[in-house]
């Protein structure tokens, strides 16, 4: 997998404390306060498409970390992730819909409609690995979608269902600013509890169960419970960004939840790098970006007229090919690049050298 | 008993498609998501041939199945080969951004409208009327009978032609085949090139018959359940299996709910996935290929 | 002195560019010549022969120092089937065979380069000639062969690919010493009637002992003692480490093989 990357030098700790922090190195901690100086500055200073794509990344965010989560860390592939974004965002919908219901009932309906759903995708990897549990998701995937469907034919929203915007204490959320930074809580709250996860006991059994699962059972880890919970965290996470993405855009469609969204989702724990909660972010930011770049870089180019009615065509034709480029030539995707980068700066003026015994 | 003719219909369409998948998996145990996309090429390949060779409606479809054939032998040089040894997923993945990559260009070139490649030929489409009043489209009977054809022909080749028996040990043993002369690369490329053969053949007579859009590939996709059912890598179970699961769809259709056609194949997947992994009639192999 | 038909020179092969596994090797193998390698686990003998046969690639390995040779020409980290055309073929120590194909289609399988139908047919009847047993199964799936079956079938799918130089991974693993006898009997019947070169690879050293005309022993990596048959036989290390016959005055840990060996080697 990937090495982590090199931190402090020496270990000079001298409590507990110390060891269990997150940052560790005066570096990390100033770098960090200049990130969070730069987020909290950034709406101010943006146009409001700027500011909408941010609200973007950070929603993909909360769904490329849950991913990451179930595929990158415990191994179990799911190809249905399209399929839970769309329980949160359709549980809101109707909620909000049939009953008025308001956002502090919406959300942990979501995320509870997360939980029955992870439990039903993770019934078949007790069984079944690989390719023949990724083949289960993505048929467990085109249920959910049917019964969205059918929810909107037979309750006649045909074309989508119309979500208000939150409030919080009368306060309507409806400002992009507010937006940005309520998603940016929310996306940092998940990478929050997604560190944690991985460093207690779950984590620990989550690596092992992908590694080895015969060893990781005979060194009794209850391989069972483990890969439910993985699907069942996973998959509240991911619900609970669909209920966020419903009030965010204002409006719940079957059709926005396609297979092609699972097959992001993939591609951003791929392009960003498996095995890594910074290659979630930077997938996710990648992907969600990558239309945008694509239409701008179309504008460049003097013959679009041609191509401007086929922005949808043009998008899908680059992303088939970044990806394929990524699995070819990159596998460990961006993380696996800025890692590269970072020794090269960081062992600067030494180039890597094979170890001890390698050459005589 | 209309029923049943719509069971065998969409059975061989079903039969017709799966057979790729097996044929792909059982040599190398990649799964090829980009199937659909594949046919859905084939078939409009098969509109550029047809104004190419205009007024030679039997040239333009033989034209078409040779591009086709070409193109499978391609995708596998110039892309497959390169993710021979690498984890099966992520070859599955690189399968799955090709079928992405061919709908955005195919969209780019022919336009995302609704064509008629039957019109373009110059054939015509009549409806037949077989026993009792059950009917039947001219173009569906060929499709039956193609399915049929195509069947027999795989079964003799990997049963008895020596090119087939090297197919069937490179599936089982890749290593000892490369060991003891078997060129894996012209296996793996002759496995490409029948499947998209015959997907190719499935695309086009399907647009021949009903129409071309370009969400044929989710026939494609409903057909992939079919093919697990029997077991991914035996072709009688790809028939076999194409026969349940159309048989499943069209009574649920006709009895139960008409919205439920897209599901009903994925209904029966996970039927089976439960009951019996490997299929109706696949080898029992460790399911955790990864 | 004739150049051998295998010249293996001090090679070095190295996993995923940072474990080095086989140091300083050579070998040689002679026309009609049948070589043991010897040595416990993890000595770098399946190894050298995946060196010898082209499948390093596989693991991520390399011949980075020294050279290959056969029949005059260089062949390290060539291709696998390229070699195999030269040759060289190996029955490996596992999956060596196709085990949802009948026997008659296993042997049926390889593909020697340049060969008619006819010359296919009697390939075939010398693989039946040397592995009677084989003709009787002829209509059995491989998969269902016993140890000793299969092992026959293996030599026997090797052989239809006209090898020069055989190359036998751990013969004896998982047999019978009476099938394990047997088998040795027949590969130097094959070597006497066909005329190839053997070389084996054996954890077996009293197996590979009574066919092999010479042997090496490898530990850790490199070649610690060489010799002709008897010279190996009678050689005390040999027979304490390998061959199970011990002195018996084994005492302290001065006794211990490599304080030993060094000492009686290097010292």
């Amino acid at each position: 997998m990937f090495r982590p990357p090199p931190r402090a030098s020496g270990y000079l700790h001298t409590g507990y404390g110390e060891d269990l922090a997150l940052l560790q190195t005066r570096t990390e901690r100033t770098s960090l306060a200049v990130f969070v100086v730069l987020l909290g500055t950034f709406p101010f200073v943006a146009s409001p498409f700027a500011l909408d794509l941010a609200c973007q990344v950070f929603l993909a965010s909360i769904g490329a970390l849950s991913l990451m989560l179930l595929t990158g860390y415990a191994g179990q592939i799911s190809l249905g992730h399209a399929g839970l974004i769309a329980a949160g965002a359709f549980t809101t919908g109707i909620l909000a819909r049939e009953i008025s219901a308001p956002f502090w009932l919406t959300l942990p309906a979501s995320a509870l409609t997360g939980i029955v759903l992870g439990f039903i995708f993770g019934l078949p990897s007790l069984r079944l690995r690989g390719l023949y549990l990724a083949v289960s998701t993505l048929a467990l995937h085109f249920i959910v979608i049917y019964l969205g469907g059918e929810y909107e034919t037979k309750r006649g929203f045909s074309t989508g269902i119309l979500v208000e915007p939150p409030s919080f204490a009368g306060v309507r959320l409806t400002d992009g600013r507010a937006w940005y930074f309520v998603l940016l809580a929310a996306a940092a709250a998940s990478l929050l509890i997604c560190i944690n996860l991985l460093r207690s006991r779950s984590g620990r059994a989550w690596r092992a169960l992908h590694v080895r699962e015969t060893v990781a059972e005979a060194l009794g880890i209850n391989i069972a419970r483990y890969k439910l919970l993985a699907f069942v965290i996973s998959s509240s996470m991911t619900s609970v960004a669909g209920c966020l993405f419903a009030y965010y855009r204002g409006f719940v469609s079957i059709e926005a939840f396609d297979l092609f969204l699972s097959i992001q989702y993939v591609a951003m724990i791929i392009v960003g790098g498996m095995g890594s909660l910074l290659g979630a972010l930077l997938g996710a930011a990648f992907v969600t970006v990558f239309p945008y770049l694509i239409e701008a870089l179309l504008r460049l180019l003097p013959n679009i007229q041609k191509l401007a009615g086929d922005i949808f065509a043009v998008n899908y034709a680059a992303f088939g090919v970044v990806m394929i480029l990524f699995l070819i030539f990159e596998p460990l995707g961006l993380v696996g690049i800025w890692r590269r980068v970072q020794s090269y700066f960081l062992l600067w003026p030494f180039k890597y050298k094979p170890l001890a015994g390698a050459r005589k | 008993m209309q029923l049943a003719v719509n069971i065998v219909v969409l059975g061989s369409i079903y039969a017709l498609i799966a057979c790729g998948y097996v044929l792909i998996y059982r040599v190398s145990r990649v799964l090829n998501l980009a199937h659909g996309e594949l046919m859905m090429l084939g078939a409009y390949l098969l509109l550029a041939t047809a104004s190419l060779f205009n007024g030679h409606p039997v040239m333009a479809l033989a034209a078409a199945i040779l591009l086709s054939l070409l193109a499978g032998g391609l995708v596998y040089i110039f892309l497959m080969r390169k993710m021979t040894g690498e984890m099966v997923l992520a070859a599955i993945l690189t399968t799955v951004a090709l079928g992405i990559l061919i709908r955005g260009l195919v969209v780019l070139i022919w336009s995302a409208q609704q064509q008629y490649p039957a019109q373009a030929l110059g054939v015509a489409n009549p409806s037949l009327v077989l026993f009792g009043d059950a009917r039947i489209s001219l173009w569906s009977a060929v499709l039956v009978a193609t399915t049929i054809l195509v069947y027999g022909a795989l079964f003799g080749f990997l049963r008895f032609g020596r090119w087939g028996m090297r197919m069937r040990a490179a599936g089982q043993n890749p290593l000892l085949a490369a060991q003891r002369g078997i060129n894996l690369h012209g296996v793996y490329a002759l496995a490409w090139c029948l499947s998209t053969l015959t997907g190719a053949l499935a695309g086009i007579l399907i647009a021949i018959d009903s129409g071309l859009t370009t969400s044929m590939p989710v026939i494609g996709l409903k057909a992939f359940p079919a093919a697990l059912v029997g077991g991914l890598d035996s072709l009688a179970g790809a028939l076999a299996g194409a026969l349940i699961v159309a048989g499943a769809e069209v009574l649920l259709i006709y009895y139960v709910d008409p919205l439920l056609s897209d599901v009903v194949p994925f209904l029966v997947l996970i039927a089976m996935l439960i009951v019996r992994p490997w299929g109706l009639f696949g080898t029992r192999e460790e399911l955790d290929r990864v | 002195m004739t150049t051998p038909l295998l010249q293996v020179d001090k090679i070095e092969v190295v996993y995923k560019r940072v474990i080095t596994a086989v140091q300083g090797v050579t070998l040689s193998v002679a026309e009609r010549q049948i070589v043991a390698v010897l040595g416990t686990n993890g000595a770098g003998k399946t190894t050298t022969l995946r060196a010898i046969s082209g499948f390093l690639g596989i693991d991520d390995a390399r011949v980075t120092e020294g050279a290959i040779t056969f029949k005059g020409t260089r062949i390290d980290n060539g291709q696998p089937h390229d070699i195999a055309g030269r040759g060289i073929v190996l029955v490996p120590e596992r999956e060596k065979i196709f085990p949802n194909l009948t026997v008659a289609e296993n042997l049926a399988a390889p593909v020697p380069r340049g060969t008619g139908s006819n010359e296919r047919r009697r390939l075939d009847e010398r693989a039946y000639h040397f592995f009677p047993r084989l003709a009787e199964l002829r209509a059995r799936t491989a998969g269902l062969l016993s140890g000793g079956e299969r092992q026959m079938l293996a030599i026997g799918s090797a052989l239809m690919c006209r090898p020069h130089l055989l190359l036998v991974d751990e013969l004896s693993l998982g047999l019978a010493p009476v099938v394990i006898q047997d088998l040795t009997r027949r590969l130097t019947t094959i070597r006497h009637e066909l005329g190839i070169a053997i070389l084996l690879v054996e954890q077996s050293a009293a197996a590979a002992l009574e066919i092999a005309d010479y042997a090496y022993v490898m530990e850790n990596g490199r070649i610690v003692l060489d010799g002709d048959r008897e010279r190996l036989k009678s050689h005390q290390d040999v027979q304490e480490f390998y061959l199970g016959q011990t002195g018996g005055e084994r005492r302290s840990y001065r006794d211990v093989k490599q304080y030993r060996r060094s000492r009686r080697w290097y010292g």
